[in-house]
């Protein structure tokens, strides 16, 4: 049982760093904004960690504050713009924004190493402390979908124009949202720092991206069990189908497809739909 | 100097407007981010390689790719866009549906390529170097060039002077309105992806013969491209794309030439996020950006 457990126990890392971004996905998308910068805010999280330790050899909770804190700031900086514009165009924008941070981390050697990477992280985070931020993290979003701030990003992502005669100030809260998600993706690129040794730039590219973006499409965008599940089913399922390990983008690929085009809720938010009409039927036949 | 830099940017640029004309065609009529647009590209050169590779004649690879990239659009359309246009939800939808049609066709790629480089034999196009007015111009150049006119303008023909070329713009103007005259536009979207794929697919073969290099990630740069090549353009605007495209072609060639090579990504995307901020519709689109729903 043992041995069972230590042979999970990566994988189980992997789950808990992949969780936190996909709840920064998950935040930006719920707030109505169509982003998709959570791999370069990761990126942007991970290299500031990852340099505070390699070349200031500072404490890894240094680092951890540092790199969550300019994964909010690029994000609060990337909000201004992104406010004038919607749909596609917001998309493209983000892409384009990712591009930008990869080729400038190319580009600039001295500080994160180029191509090459940034190597010799001293591995500091084991899965205790991801447990403890990952569970923290649930809670942030769970605790905001059952709040004020929860039901205003819903009311944005439904319909603006109502949102905005109800009185919700739509450029503050979509910057609220883009700000935690820039957190909650600069945390987790920093853990990813101190928990793997090296970083890679293309790391936090366009599959990154990809990655992410699938968590919160097959668990479902309308509450919180959405990532865990998703987040869950998309980790273990090339484990259980090891023959197809080498398949893996094309089972991606396929699921990305099929399910936004048959359970365009998700996983969760389709099972959770589905149990609430029951009870209440159920209440309504009571009656 | 300039002017052979001027010249090589024109060749890249025709490139760049066959890739990014399909890419606008289908955003215009269908609202559509098609991102499995690249891989559609890479097939094309795929194709063109394992068919010459087959031993057959060039041309006939040329022409085997397009129909074959022409019609793997078709399916992407059919597959991945078909059923989420009747839900209304193709905006967000389309994308990540587009999104794991990429990713399928561009895993299958590579098991086929066995993730390695394909090279076209030697002398596959002959290596041919005509010397004017101090410049250098090699027959492939010339080819390209050719190619890109060639199938520009009959894109550009049958768009606006043939009767097909009418529907699709009813289509792209109103749908339903064109569905009352008696177009069915499942058919029209068939043909246009159709065409949009066969304009990628060309491109890639270029591409291809070009750089003699093709794998299954070549499409990517490419579609980051066309991303800023269309919203320069303005999104669905055919005559913007092409402006964007020369204009994009030549800018790339130059930054390179001129300026630290590893900047030019950089430069080529913050300049995609400034045009968004400034002329969110690009230089010849409509003034609808952001505003996408209210076609229907």
């Amino acid at each position: 049982m043992n041995g069972l457990v230590a042979g999970y126990l990566p994988l189980f890392d992997i789950y808990l760093i992949h969780l936190g971004l996909a709840f920064s996905q998950y935040i930006v998308l719920r707030a109505g904004v169509f982003s998709l910068a959570t791999a370069a805010f990761a990126g942007i999280g991970a290299y500031t960690a990852g340099i505070f330790a390699v070349n200031l050899g500072l404490h890894p909770a240094l680092g951890l504050l540092a790199g969550t804190l300019t994964g909010m700031a690029a994000a609060i900086f990337l909000s201004v713009p992104l406010a004038r514009l919607r749909g596609v165009y917001q998309a493209i924008a983000t892409v384009a924004f990712i591009q930008i941070c990869l080729s400038l981390n190319i580009y600039s050697e001295n500080l994160t190493g180029g191509a090459m990477g940034l190597n010799n992280i001293p591995k500091t985070v084991g899965t205790g402390t991801l447990f403890v931020f990952a569970a923290l993290a649930t809670y942030l979003i769970w605790a905001i979908e059952r709040g004020r701030l929860g039901r205003a990003f819903n009311t944005i992502r439904q319909d603006e124009a109502v949102a905005a005669s109800l009185g919700i100030n739509i450029t503050r809260h979509q910057m609220l949202a883009f700000a935690i998600s820039g957190a909650l993706a600069g945390l987790f690129g920093g853990l990813e720092a101190y928990h793997s040794y090296a970083l890679d730039p293309n790391q936090f590219g366009f599959h990154l991206l990809i990655t992410a973006l699938s968590y919160v499409i097959l668990g479902g965008r309308n509450s919180v069990v959405g990532p865990l599940i998703g987040t869950a089913i998309l980790i273990i399922l090339p484990e259980i189908a090891r023959p197809l390990a080498e398949n893996r983008m094309v089972i991606y690929g396929i699921m990305l497809i099929v399910v936004i085009n048959y359970l365009p809720k998700g996983i969760a938010d389709t099972a959770i739909d589905a149990i609430r009409a029951r009870r209440l039927k159920a209440r309504g036949d009571a009656k | 100097m300039l002017a052979q830099q001027l010249l090589n940017g024109l060749v890249v640029s025709g490139v760049y407007a066959l890739f990014s004309l399909g890419f606008t065609l289908v955003f215009g009529i269908q609202r559509i981010l098609n991102l499995a647009h690249g891989a559609i590209f890479m097939t094309g050169a795929m194709v063109a390689y394992y068919v010459v590779d087959s031993g057959m004649p060039l041309w006939l690879g040329f022409i085997v790719a397009i129909l074959a990239s022409g019609l793997l659009s078709v399916l992407v359309e059919i597959v991945c866009f078909r059923r989420l246009r009747k839900t209304g939800d193709e905006e967000f939808g389309g994308i990540i549906s587009s999104i794991g049609a990429g990713l399928v066709i561009m895993t299958i790629a590579q098991q086929v390529s066995n993730t390695q480089v394909l090279r076209f034999p030697f002398e596959t196009f002959p290596v041919v170097i005509f010397k004017f007015w101090g410049l250098r111009v090699s027959m492939l150049q010339l080819f390209m060039a050719s190619a890109a006119i060639i199938l520009v303008l009959l894109l550009g023909y049958y768009v606006y002077k043939t009767a097909f070329g009418r529907r699709i713009r009813a289509v792209t103007d109103n749908e339903h309105a064109a569905m009352l005259m008696g177009i069915n536009p499942n058919f029209i979207y068939s043909q246009t992806y159709f065409i949009a794929g066969a304009l990628a697919g060309a491109a890639g073969v270029l591409v291809g013969l070009a750089f003699n290099s093709i794998t299954f990630l070549m499409g990517e740069p490419y579609l980051m491209f066309a991303f800023a090549i269309i919203i320069l353009g303005g999104l669905g605007s055919i005559p913007g794309a092409l402006l964007a495209s020369l204009v994009f072609g030549m800018v790339q060639t130059l930054t390179i030439a001129y300026l630290p090579s590893g900047l030019t990504d950089t430069i080529i995307f913050a300049s995609l996020f400034l045009i968004l901020l400034v002329r969110p519709h690009g230089l010849l689109g409509k003034e609808d950006a952001g505003n996408l729903r209210g076609r229907r």
